[in-house]
């Protein structure tokens, strides 16, 4: 029903464009306010220091205060001192031209009044004279009352675009900001509105009546009843699908991760860092039903970043560089991370290479695959355990993954029926008390630590609570004896009074 | 490819979803909270309305990420009141001082 709009609004090409230009935009304002800011407080800066200078002058030379500093003269003043200027014979227009052109939103008259004074004795005064009018032009910025307007009306009358324009530039923080957040709120509804379309488009392929999940589960959802809610929503780009009721596990909870398409700003660092929408199927098997398996599959990258951060697997399982002999085996971008080439051999049957992770397959399905981890010593609060984790297509291509979905009850009745030959089993036996006396060892080591320090901690505080007292006691007996000495005091003081 | 012809459904295992409950300290750090915190913060000490105006944009960021409302919701109204405060400064004071001279 959103179709027609959101395709109006948001076709995922012409969207990321959109959102490039908008940024393209956002910087080049910024950069023109940076660079605006700047040459402004400069102007203030100047005009401070200047203004002192300029008061030293004025009580100096008391005619300089004829100088027009407010107010243009009228342009009458022009003509007529041109004129005897032109009779004196020789002046040197050339520098007072020069110095116009270079301050363009002066007003023309000074030059003309500077005429009459010789231009070796006022070296540098048109600069001094430029800063008010600067700050009347831009004083309109903050919002000023009526008096400061009223004056800089008739310096608005000479330069006006000048100072339209740069009323305009004054103000583009606020308006870079103000539009930045209109954006931002439009993007939070819109993209919180995508996110929500992609979520249910992914219920829709695999979680509604008659789909993968239908068929291989009795309760869809997290809810209680039939007509429960498929989704949970946490947060606004995260969505929990829940499914329960089915033969070697206890549940399953789907976790979709969906890029923070609401989030203009997260928007924007993805566009130069890319991300996926993912989603993360945990199973959680029956105790009884999962015999010891230590496994996992990524691609290359991966699984080595995965060997050494996942705790179990460092544990208990090594890199698997190439499959067992005279068999095919996954596709070359995969690695294997086993604790036995027995267990590898057997979880990577003909029908999942056929389908998915051999070669051919996994040209065309191998893009929406990060990466699968079963096993038996999971760290978290459920120990047996199958993590699966895929990309998610957009909500027109859904049917791209169904085989990797289709991954997840093919792999739970595999793992369910999976029994260890009796010599691996010794292995993984020998293993798995190996570590176990590790970490109880540690554990046993930590709690000696925690009771030595509990107890350093407690002979401390008594000391602390002992020395306490004793100061108290001090105290106390100090007062006493300053109360008794007053008292002896006291006395005397009335005998003096008395004589 | 399933591997079994009969159904593997079993309704009387199923159960209810229970939430995990989730220790506060392994919730997400909210970044942009903390960022409109600095940004509130330097906009109220250097008078600088670029800061002000830029936790005002990382508050909606931190309001649009929420996910759980009393723990979040403390951060970002810290951020909100400094971002409030670096503008009544920023905006109003100017006036003040235009208005004396």
């Amino acid at each position: 029903m959103a179709n027609p709009r959101s395709s109006f609004l948001l076709s995922p090409r012409g969207d990321t464009l959109l959102y490039l230009i908008a940024l393209l935009s956002i910087f080049s304002l910024l950069l023109q306010h940076i660079s605006t800011a700047a040459t402004a407080d400069s102007h203030f800066e100047g005009f401070d220091a200047e203004d002192e200078i300029e008061d030293d002058s004025l009580l100096l030379q008391s005619s300089l205060s004829d100088l027009p500093r407010r107010s243009p003269p009228p342009s009458t003043t022009l003509t007529t001192s041109s004129d005897p200027e032109s009779h004196h014979g020789p002046p040197n227009p050339t520098s007072p031209d020069s110095s116009m052109p270079s301050d363009s939103d002066l007003p023309r008259k000074p030059s003309t009044s500077f005429d009459y004074w010789d231009e070796d004795e006022f070296e540098g005064f048109p600069a001094e004279v430029t800063p008010p009018e600067v700050t009347k032009d831009t004083e309109p910025t903050t919002p000023a009352d009526g008096s400061v307007t009223a004056e800089s009306d008739e310096t608005a009358k000479v330069s006006e675009p000048v100072s339209f324009t740069k009323r305009i530039r004054s103000y583009t923080i606020e308006i870079t900001c103000v539009s930045f957040l209109i954006m931002f709120t439009i993007n939070f509804f819109t993209g919180r509105k995508e996110n929500e379309t992609l979520a249910l488009a992914w219920a829709a392929r695999f979680a509604s009546r008659d789909t993968i999940f239908d068929k291989n589960f009795s309760l869809l959802g997290v809810g209680e009843g039939d007509d429960s809610p498929l989704l949970l929503k946490e947060g606004q780009n995260v969505f929990k699908f829940y499914a329960s009721g089915r033969r070697f596990c206890q549940g399953l909870l789907a976790t979709m991760e969906l890029k923070s398409r609401h989030d203009l700003i997260a928007r924007l660092y993805n566009m130069i860092v890319p991300c996926q929408d993912e989603i993360t199927f945990e199973v959680y098997m029956n105790e009884d039903s999962m015999d010891h398996v230590v496994f996992a599959l990524a691609k290359r990258k991966a699984a080595k970043a995965m060997q050494k951060e996942v705790v179990d697997l460092q544990r208990f399982a090594n890199l698997m560089p190439s499959g067992p002999n005279g068999r095919k085996w996954v596709a070359d971008e995969l690695t294997a991370i086993t604790e036995s080439k027995e267990v590898a051999g057997d979880l990577i049957t003909e029908t999942v290479l056929d389908q998915v992770f051999g070669e051919k397959a996994f040209e065309k399905f191998g893009k929406w695959f990060i990466s699968m981890h079963f096993s038996d010593q999971h760290q978290s609060t459920h120990r047996k355990m199958l993590v699966l984790k895929f990309a998610i297509p957009d909500a027109n291509h859904m049917a791209e993954m169904t085989r990797l979905v289709a991954l997840v009850p093919y792999y739970i009745d595999l793992i369910g029926r999976y029994k260890l030959s009796s010599q691996a089993r010794s292995k993984t036996e020998a293993a798995r008390s190996k570590v176990a006396q590790e970490v109880y060892k540690e554990l046993q080591n930590a709690r000696q630590e925690a009771l030595q320090r509990k107890k350093a901690e407690r002979r401390k505080m008594m000391e602390e609570a002992e020395s306490k007292l004793n100061a108290e006691a001090l105290r106390k007996r100090e007062a006493k004896e300053r109360a008794r000495q007053l008292k002896k005091a006291m006395p005397k003081i009335k005998m003096s009074r008395g004589a | 490819m399933s591997l079994s012809g009969n159904d593997p459904r079993q309704p009387s295992s199923a159960k209810p979803y229970k939430p995990q409950p989730v220790h506060p300290d392994n919730l997400p750090v909210d970044y942009s909270g903390f960022i409109a915190i600095i940004f509130g913060v330097a906009g109220v000490m250097f008078r600088y309305k670029l800061g002000s105006w830029l936790a005002l944009i990382f508050c909606a960021q931190s309001l649009a990420n929420m996910r759980n409302l009393e723990t979040d919701l403390k951060q970002i109204s810290t951020g909100f009141m400094f971002a409030v405060m670096g503008m009544v400064t920023n905006y109003l004071s100017p006036a003040r001082a235009a208005v004396k001279t």
